[in-house]
């Protein structure tokens, strides 16, 4: 029992921290048609800026400002140089941004060094609970309930805003919110740029549940950002929540039952939906 | 009587194919001219052109007196342009209030005056104001389109064949709506239905094949067999 | 037309005799390895261009294909003998487990939205890859293994002839092919698939034949690549291979075949010097951003890449009238 207690947090936590990724990419994508293959290069700055910050202050809060202000920043020139031209031909989204994602990685390695970093968790959540037999990690919870708090105030933005109100009317009928006389560019940008900060965001806070960060594990967790956006249709926030899950407790309960399967089980999840449904689980459109 | 709108000699591409091949085409302010053709004439990428969905790749468009040809869909939006799609663009999954909402550009009273306006001219619309969009009638979502782009003080409305599709019963709601609208804006109407053009139409526009071949009063089409006959296959 | 043609033929014709003769007058050891090496990618950024360039579609799982050749030929060589029938066996059976697997999944694949596809490709070979870390005993999981190559590859000399003869023999069935009424379907598949879809061709029976084809030549690409190295571990079936094929194919001009050669070339040279001078200044070591970068420029300024440029800077030089005329026609046509 106690067992499956652990096994089933730790894999909500990581569904947690990659549904903070998958969130961005899959509201871009909703709005703007727009598939970000770099989105995982927005995720490790995030990650690396946070763990500067966290050495350098010691203040856990300032690490995730300055994660978020690096996402920030990064949106907005990722948005202008390298999404704009190529909007409409998602054939070039994936080149250019495939490139991009290279280019990010090694930036990384330019600014932070070439080696691994490690990250410390702040006193305050460091530690554990223990509820009779069942210790459960003080981090991991503060994840999970992170990554809720997050999918609450993304339903609360779209639901109960003017500016998510255009967001969702955006998803479906682009043409007809400009004819209305909305910028819709302009909502392009603020989209991408709280997308780029909510991957930033999920960096700094993965940071030190995997207590190292490295250059690479912006592909790693792009591509599974990816697989959770496609398993979970793509457009659709809950679709991402549901998959993220989905494919956190796949993970950790692999790694425990079937070690040998554990690298391919979102492969085969992603592979299956695509073969039988490929607009994912909760398709968004159509 | 001042040109609202006035388009010259208007070209305009869709990918690699040549749709519009010299539209000219005015609108006067306070009257209803219809915009006529057969099916793929290019009544519908005129409208957009206008709009700047489907931007114009030659020619001039002015909305009075200013050229719009080149500003983005946005801009000609706000710039006192209200748009009505031939398939409504009503957005499905959010409710009636929402769709108004998107469209509303302010809080002030003038816009409550006009949302209350088209309240009234739409009863329906009261009664399905938390209804998905999606699953209004088609003369209902028909109402919501003409009431989201009023609201917005549009000084022209552009309609695309708002009898689509509808029941006789209906068309004349849409026709009674035209002509309470006609009070408040100037409109741009295309319609296939001809008794309805004729209706509320004060001048006509044919367009064949991407060209504008006539203009006129409407009147003088209404007694014109033969004209009708050639380009609208009636009569 | 006939005349530029065989223009065109005879510069090929001349660089391929200076790249024959070359070994025979230098004696740099370096650089026949180095050819070599380039002559293998530019197999492998080939098949990819078949892909991309002239059927439009991005696949993230080429390296499937390329990780299939490499395995059967270091197996056959491991498990029987290093000689040169097991050596061509070894090629045949990889590019026929390649045509196998590409029918497969071209079947399963492209029928799927372009970014779907790219996905489905990327899970398929993730699966491939975990298979060849997980059968150790077939493939020795990460840490790979070592085989003998024939006796006659001891001279490298030989095996520079050879990945070059293969390189020429994949240029002009690339070229045959795609110059055939079967890659003027492609062509046009690329350009407007529903407009080809609704001239009655069935576009996934071509697109899956294209992906055969490719599927087929980068797994000869991998089996020279096993040879060359005498080692195989699971990093032939990784997304970095994908990702150079890309590179390669992107830099050197898309929809061209020769551009993903040239585009081998400059980046195995640019990485060859940069890790060099990386020695002296680890900054060269990041030399992956500087091709980043002009990557990124080629898709967004220069989708034709090198090859493109030296095609439409030719054009320039035999004279403005042709040129001008053909681009305003284009335009006249795309706008
Ligand atoms: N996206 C597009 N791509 C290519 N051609 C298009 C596109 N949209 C419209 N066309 C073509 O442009 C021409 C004019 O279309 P348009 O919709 O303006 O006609 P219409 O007069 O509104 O017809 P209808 O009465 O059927 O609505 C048609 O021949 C149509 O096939
Ligand atoms: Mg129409």
């Amino acid at each position: 029992m106690e067992l499956l207690i652990n096994i089933f947090v730790n894999g909500l936590a990581t569904g947690m921290l990659i549904f903070l990724l998958a969130a961005g990419l899959t509201l871009i994508f909703g709005l703007m048609d727009v598939l970000n293959f770099a989105h995982g290069g927005l995720f490790v700055w995030g990650a690396f800026a946070a763990v500067w910050t966290y050495t350098a202050t010691d203040s856990f809060m300032l690490a995730i400002l300055g994660a978020l202000l690096t996402g920030v920043v990064l949106g907005f020139v990722t948005e202008k140089l390298i999404i704009a031209p190529v909007y409409g031909n998602h054939v070039q989204q994936i080149l250019i941004t495939l490139g991009f994602m290279l280019v990010l990685t090694e930036m990384i390695k330019v600014v932070f060094g070439p080696n691994q970093l490690a990250a410390g968790v702040p006193s305050y959540l460091a530690g554990s609970f223990e509820i009779g037999d069942v210790i459960l990690i003080k981090y991991r919870l503060f994840i999970i309930v992170t990554g809720f708090v997050v999918f609450a105030l993304i339903q609360f933005i779209l639901k109960r805003t003017k500016i998510g109100l255009i967001v969702r009317a955006g998803v479906l009928n682009k043409d007809m919110v400009q004819a209305l006389g909305i910028h819709i560019k302009k909502v392009f940008l603020y989209t991408f740029i709280a997308g780029a900060a909510l991957a930033a965001f999920g960096g700094a806070l993965m940071a030190p549940y995997s207590g190292v960060v490295y250059a690479e594990m912006g592909l790693e967790f792009g591509i599974l950002a990816f697989i959770v956006v496609v398993i979970g249709g793509m457009g659709s926030l809950p679709g991402s929540l549901f998959a993220a899950i989905l494919v956190g407790l796949a993970g950790s309960f692999m790694a425990y039952y079937v070690p040998d399967l554990s690298l391919a089980v979102n492969m085969i999840l992603m592979a299956i939906v695509l073969i039988f449904r490929p607009q994912g689980l909760f398709a968004a459109r159509g | 009587m001042a040109n609202l709108l006035e388009m010259r000699n208007v070209h305009t591409y869709i990918g690699e194919y040549h749709i519009l091949q010299g539209v000219d085409f005015t609108a006067s302010a306070g009257q209803v001219s219809v915009l006529l053709g057969r099916n793929g004439a290019g009544k519908t990428t005129t409208l957009k052109t206008i709009m700047g969905l489907h931007p114009a790749k030659s020619g001039t468009i002015l909305f009075e007196g200013k050229p719009i040809e080149k500003l983005s869909t946005h801009k000609i939006a706000r710039s006192g342009l209200g748009y009505v799609p031939e398939d409504q663009g009503i957005f499905s999954t959010l409710t009636v209030e929402e769709n108004i909402r998107v469209a509303m550009r302010d809080q002030s009273d003038a816009t409550a005056k006009r949302i209350n306006y088209v309240l009234e001219l739409f009863p329906d619309l009261k009664k399905f104001w938390k209804k998905n969009g999606g699953n209004l009638s088609g003369g209902q979502k028909q109402m919501l389109s003409m009431a989201r782009a009023f609201i917005q003080d549009s000084r022209l409305l552009l309609i695309d064949e708002p009898s689509k599709g509808l029941a006789p019963v209906v068309i004349g709601k849409v026709i009674e709506a035209i002509h309470e609208l006609k009070k408040q804006s100037t409109i741009v109407l295309v319609e296939q239905n001809f008794r309805m053009a004729s209706k509320v139409g004060d001048t006509f526009t044919l367009i064949d094949d991407g060209r504008t071949v006539h203009t006129g009063e409407m009147g003088y089409l209404i007694e014109n067999e033969e004209m009708k006959r050639k380009y609208l296959g009636i009569g | 037309m006939a005349k530029a043609l065989s223009l065109h033929n005879g510069v090929y014709l001349i660089i391929a005799l200076a790249l024959i003769i070359f070994p025979f007058v230098t004696e740099s050891r370096t650089w026949t390895i180095l050819l070599t090496q380039i002559f293998i990618f530019a197999i492998l950024a080939m098949s990819y261009d078949l892909l991309l360039g002239y059927t439009g579609i991005v696949s993230f799982g080429h390296a499937m294909f390329f990780g299939i050749g490499a395995y059967s030929t270091g197996i056959f060589l491991k498990s029987f003998e290093p000689t040169l029938l097991y050596f061509i066996l070894s090629i045949a059976c990889g590019m026929v487990l390649a045509a196998i697997v590409s029918f497969f999944v071209g079947i399963l694949t492209l029928r799927l939205k372009s970014h779907y596809f790219a996905m489905l490709t990327l899970a398929l070979s993730g699966l491939f890859l975990v298979a060849a870390e997980k059968w150790r005993t077939l493939t020795y999981g990460n840490d790979g293994f070592t085989f003998r190559a024939p006796e006659i590859f001891q001279d490298r000399l030989v095996f520079y002839l050879v990945a070059l003869g293969c390189l020429l023999a994949s240029f002009v069935f690339l070229k045959r092919f795609v110059s055939s009424p079967m890659g003027r379907v492609l062509i046009s598949l690329r350009e407007n698939e529903s407009r080809t879809a609704s001239l009655g061709f069935k576009t996934l029976h071509y697109k899956v034949i294209a992906s055969v084809a490719a599927g087929v030549i980068a797994s000869l690409a991998g089996s020279l690549y096993a040879i060359s190295l005498r080692f195989v571990n699971t990093s032939v079936m990784t997304m970095d291979i994908t990702l150079d094929a890309l590179l390669m194919t992107i830099i050197g001009g898309v929809g061209t075949l020769i551009g993903p050669i040239l585009g081998a070339g400059v980046i195995e040279l640019a990485q060859h010097y940069l890790s060099g001078l990386a020695r002296e200044n680890p900054i060269f070591e990041r030399w992956i951003i500087l091709f980043g970068i002009l990557y990124i420029l080629a898709v967004i300024f220069f989708p034709r890449g090198i090859a493109g440029g030296i095609q439409s800077l030719y054009l320039k030089l035999r004279g403005k009238k042709v040129g001008v005329h053909r681009s305003l026609k284009k335009r006249v046509v795309k706008s």
